[in-house]
């Protein structure tokens, strides 16, 4: 029983901006997986490329990644901009030094 | 009036929503649910890692061949549009989770989600290494010695050999398998190795270090699994009435449920929980146990617990090794709560406690809140009903879908450029292209016909058409509807496709022109 008096190291906390890339990654991930899914399901790589790229030699592998990328960074620039607009206001983050001189 | 609001966010950064988490430890146990959880993980990882290499009718059997957009499942093959079936198949998964969540909470979570199966097998290669919680806490609080860097650096081996091997396992999914292990690790094409190298990635970080901040950050269900939940739900509980007050004893003392005390009532006991939430005994603080539940509002404030009589105690002698076993390091003793997976533990951890003390077992048990506070449970609730019913509809709908599927689609495109032309013989001529797709794993014969009750003498130009379509081929065939010189405007046609070699019949409607009258 007596090793039972052991307690767990105490640790580090993940810096916040880890965290904060986390929160954006992870669910622009999540999102892009699904629509990638419904979108090629329908959608032939190969049939996109003869409308849009035909010069291009673009195959189907290449052409699911690169899809999946593309709307990966749509819905990641979708998350960073939330982000950006949850952000409270320069002067709530460090302080108003302006204004916090109240009595 | 325009003086700006003095204004300061509270939190010391910009981490409010995430609680800094410690590492969770979690103690070996053994017992029925793990047992069956070790089930679970064979039996799931087993599909996982062995499925690609059986084959079925010489060809892998479960192949998802992207680049041919072909996806063979045993017997089946499923072509892009066969999508309906992926889509209603992940709505019966969805209505699923609900059915079970209502009835029985968080299965799902506790036993069959990869997250669970893969975290298991990344802690007993952890527990292989390093040895069980207790050797594991002194190695990472210790100096960097020999042994230290031997024992996590041959973790963190077979680690990355085991998210590697899932990797090209997933990898195998989609590209023949037998074929990829032959050309490892140097032929492989560059997307493989990137997508093997990203999933052996993916799992390496969320079962290795992530764990249960997957749970409980990360997955979507866990934060609307409270939606499913009442208080007929079957769920992970502790019997504060039998358990409280807790407290260690000296050996001979027996249960409550023999002893004239009895169980407690409810207000009482659920008052001992709380005031023993605030001010935590010492095995209590070492174990550490985490946890978001709220046991009373802001501003009210627990008095210390009294020093109990021995015969006053109750059943749980706060051992905390509910709360050293549990993965995401919760103390289910304070109630439900989010972060528990429902995985089950603490009931093994907890009965193996009261068979050495010789309790009845049960006093951390599968049980619903009514249960727990002595009231009847309801199993057949309206919210059953219709998860239930929906879900039989359903899943009856896509097996008759799946199971009658005919193995032809067609389709017929009228040609764009000209409305008629008109052949030496003055006959009227339409032409068409009918796209044909085989959705059977062999090749099928199929004969061409054209219909058209209102036009005597209308056929094919060079009478009824036979084609071979391959396995999942798409075929377009070019057609010619001849009608005699008489016809005018427009007339019904329908063209039809008859298996020679299969039971399969497709009737496709469209429209014959002819010159204005």
């Amino acid at each position: 029983m007596a090793a039972r008096a052991i307690k767990p190291p105490e640790q580090k906390p993940a810096p916040a901006w880890l965290q904060c890339a986390g929160a954006i990654l992870w669910p622009s991930f999540f999102v892009a997986g699904v629509v990638t899914m419904v979108f090629f399901a329908y959608v032939d790589p190969v049939a996109l490329r003869d409308i849009t790229f035909p010069s291009l030699k673009l195959g189907r592998e290449l052409g699911y990644s690169l899809g999946f990328f593309l709307i990966w960074l749509a819905t990641l620039s979708s998350s960073l901009f939330t982000w950006i607009l949850l952000r409270p206001g320069r002067s709530a983050r460090c302080g108003s030094s302006l204004t916090s001189k109240a009595p | 009036m325009s003086r700006p609001i003095p204004l300061h966010v509270v939190e010391d950064d910009s981490s409010s929503y995430y609680v800094s988490e410690r590492k969770v430890y979690p103690r070996e146990v053994s017992g029925r649910f793990n047992r069956f959880r070790v089930a679970a993980v064979i039996w799931l990882l087993g599909m996982f890692y062995v499925f690609p290499w059986l084959h079925w009718n010489g060809r892998q059997a479960v192949l998802l061949d992207l680049p041919a957009r072909k996806f063979h499942v045993f017997g089946w093959m499923f072509l892009p549009q066969d999508f309906l079936f992926l889509s209603t198949l992940l709505i019966i998964a969805a209505l699923a989770l609900f059915f079970f969540t209502a009835l029985a909470g968080r299965l799902f979570c506790g036993y069959a989600c990869p997250q669970t199966v893969w975290t298991e097998v990344s802690l007993w290669i952890e527990r292989w290494c390093e040895g069980d919680r207790n050797k594991r806490m002194k190695l990472d609080a210790g100096p960097w010695t020999r042994e230290k860097i031997l024992r996590k650096g041959s973790r963190h081996l077979l680690w990355a050999l085991f998210a590697l091997w899932t990797g090209f396992t997933f990898v195998g999914f989609f590209s023949p398998i037998a074929d990829l292990a032959g050309r490892t690790p140097f032929d492989w094409g560059g997307w493989e190795t990137f997508w093997i190298l990203f999933y052996g990635f993916a799992t390496w970080g969320n079962a290795g270090f992530l764990r249960q901040q997957v749970c409980k950050y990360m997955c979507p269900y866990a934060r609307f699994q409270s939606a499913m939940f009442d208080r007929n739900t079957l769920i992970i509980a502790y019997d504060p009435m039998r358990g409280e007050p807790r407290g260690a004893r000296k050996r001979g003392l027996a249960s409550v449920l023999a002893r004239t005390r009895g169980l407690l009532d409810k207000l009482a006991a659920y008052d001992y929980v709380f005031r023993a939430s605030r001010h935590p005994s010492a095995a209590d603080n070492r174990a550490q146990a985490g946890g978001t539940i709220a046991l009373a509002g802001t501003g009210i404030v627990a008095e210390p617990l009294p020093r109990f009589l021995p015969e006053q105690l109750g059943d749980c002698i706060d051992c905390t090794i509910c709360v050293q076993v549990c993965p995401t390091g919760i103390d289910i003793r304070n109630g439900l709560q989010y972060e528990c997976i429902a995985c089950g533990a603490c009931i093994d951890a907890c009965n193996g406690v009261m068979d050495k003390l010789g309790y009845p077992q049960g006093l951390i048990r599968y049980a619903t809140q009514n249960q727990i506070d002595g009231k009847a449970t309801r199993v057949l609730r309206p919210r059953i009903v219709i998860y239930g019913c929906l879900l039989l509809v359903l899943v009856g709908g896509w097996m008759y879908g799946v199971t009658h599927r005919s193995p032809l689609i067609a389709e017929v495109l009228r040609d764009r450029n000209a409305m008629y032309s008109q052949d030496t013989d003055g006959r009227i001529e339409n032409s068409y292209t009918l796209k044909l797709v085989n959705k059977d794993q062999q090749v099928h014969h199929f004969v061409i016909d054209v219909i058209a009750p209102d036009m005597p003498g209308t056929s094919l130009r060079n009478g009824p058409r036979t084609v071979q379509a391959d396995s999942g081929e798409v075929l377009s065939v070019p057609i010619t509807v001849s009608a005699s010189p008489e016809v005018t405007g427009r007339h019904d046609v329908k063209f039809s496709v008859r298996g020679v070699d299969v039971d399969a019949a497709i009737d496709v409607k469209s429209s014959f022109f002819g010159p204005m009258p």
